[in-house]
């Protein structure tokens, strides 16, 4: 309470997002966006008074910085806390055995399962965006179109961006940016450009998406091998129990078990429980990998609250 | 205000700005952005104002989130883009209920503090 009041709404947005830096970097994004539009509006309503006045008495109209910060703070708690599934409470904190076999009932896994998957795909998408958006700017260079087709390009990558973004909170349940960027004050085009190309989130996106491709790849590949031997593990044994049946319409007698013990009833058994524990390593993984990614993405597409 | 009174004044918001804000995007026909709502309510307003403005928009954003409202961004050149509100099904629903509730709670705390003087 002793900081001065805000005279511009820069110095404004600016308070507030120190009384938020502790927050989600998607809250402050939200909150400075709702501020923005707020006192910009009543700005331009005043033309008779000018910005510092108006900022003069915003304090008791919209709400001092920090108290408008704590609304938001409060409200995110409260809204986080009523949309959460309500867990059911046992009696004590539940088994490791249980915990580890819980995450089936955790939809978040077989969604960060489905992004596993996908990204092979958009890691493709990205990759050959970049490259080809950054070869033919270098080369339309020396036309004249060079440069407002670089400008679109970044445009375009900002928008990738904000879906990836999207598409992560669909997945994971982490909060994302729900919006663009906040353009900051309306400056001339020319100092808009300059600011978008020293700002360093405009070199990490594109270092994001070009590293969706390695990831992509590491990601498809840790989901599809990992369901395919936990997969081959648990059917392994039925195959060879339905093999000495004669139950498989075909000659499959080539299934051998190595060591032959695993063709025991035992060895079976142990078999599938090693597959059972494999797809349940893997759903824990997989669950985890997403959360990294999160992390990725929070550092990489997001700018920083301070 | 001293400070009880702004933390009583405090706790009676936390749902009831939410709604009034139903109630004002009920009223309507039109889309309204957050700005236009928090003008429409500084105006109902008498004397000091029960709460701040900036306070509105959080609660906007969770009503939407819960599906009350629904919105849609509109480019502005006055600033950032704006967030259009409007009232859903859901949204009238739940505004009637509490409505009620709100009225059963008015008259119920009225009955007791008949007597207090002003």
């Amino acid at each position: 309470m002793t900081r001065a009041a805000p005279r511009s709404i820069e110095d404004y947005l600016k308070q507030l997002r120190e009384a938020l830096k502790d927050a989600d970097p998607a809250l402050i994004q939200d909150a400075l966006y709702d501020a923005e539009e707020y006192l910009r509006a009543e700005v331009a309503s005043h033309p008779e008074k000018s910005e510092a006045d108006v900022l003069e008495l915003i304090a008791s109209t919209y709400g001092a910085p920090e108290e408008v910060a704590a609304a938001y703070k409060d409200t995110e708690a409260k809204v986080s806390a009523a949309l959460r599934p309500v867990q059911p409470k046992s009696a004590q904190s539940p088994s490791a055995i249980r915990r580890f076999f819980g995450i089936y009932s955790d939809p978040r896994a077989y969604t960060s399962l489905f992004y596993m998957l996908l990204t092979l795909a958009t890691g493709i998408v990205y990759f050959v965006f970049v490259v080809t958006g950054l070869s033919l700017s270098a080369g339309l260079a020396v036309l004249i179109v060079g440069f407002p087709f670089f400008l679109a390009f970044i445009g375009i990558a900002r928008v990738i961006a904000l879906g990836e973004g999207r598409l992560l909170e669909a997945v994971t349940g982490e909060r994302m940016p729900r919006r663009p960027v906040h353009p900051g004050a309306p400056t001339g085009i020319w100092s808009r450009i300059i600011d978008m190309l020293k700002d360093p989130r405009t070199w990490t996106t594109l270092a994001y998406l070009l590293l969706m491709l390695p990831l992509g790849i590491f990601y498809f590949t840790i989901a599809v091998t990992g369901i395919a031997v936990a997969g081959a593990l648990v059917v392994a044994p039925l195959a060879t129990l339905a093999d000495r049946f004669g139950w498989l319409p075909m000659e499959v007698s080539t299934i051998q078990m190595h060591p032959a013990w695993l063709a025991s009833p035992l060895g079976g058994v142990f078999t599938v429980a090693l597959g059972v524990v494999i797809l349940t390593a893997v759903m824990h993984g997989v669950r985890g990998l997403g959360r990294a990614q999160v992390a990725l993405a929070r550092g990489l597409l997001v700018r920083p609250g301070a | 205000m001293d400070d009880h009174a702004r933390k009583f004044q405090k706790d009676l918001n936390a749902g009831l700005v939410a709604l009034v804000l139903l109630a004002v995007l009920d009223q309507t026909s039109e889309d309204l952005y957050g700005y236009e709502i928090a003008k429409r309510l500084q105006k109902a307003n008498e004397g000091e104002a029960l709460f701040k403005e900036g306070t509105v928009y959080p609660v906007l954003r969770a009503l939407s989130a819960n599906g009350l409202l629904t919105s849609r961004i509109v480019p502005s050149y006055a600033g950032p883009p704006r967030r259009y509100y409007r009232i859903t099904d859901e949204g009238r629903a739940v505004l009637k209920d509490w409505s009620g509730i709100w009225r059963q709670t008015r008259n119920f705390v009225d009955r007791f503090i008949e007597g207090v003087e002003r």
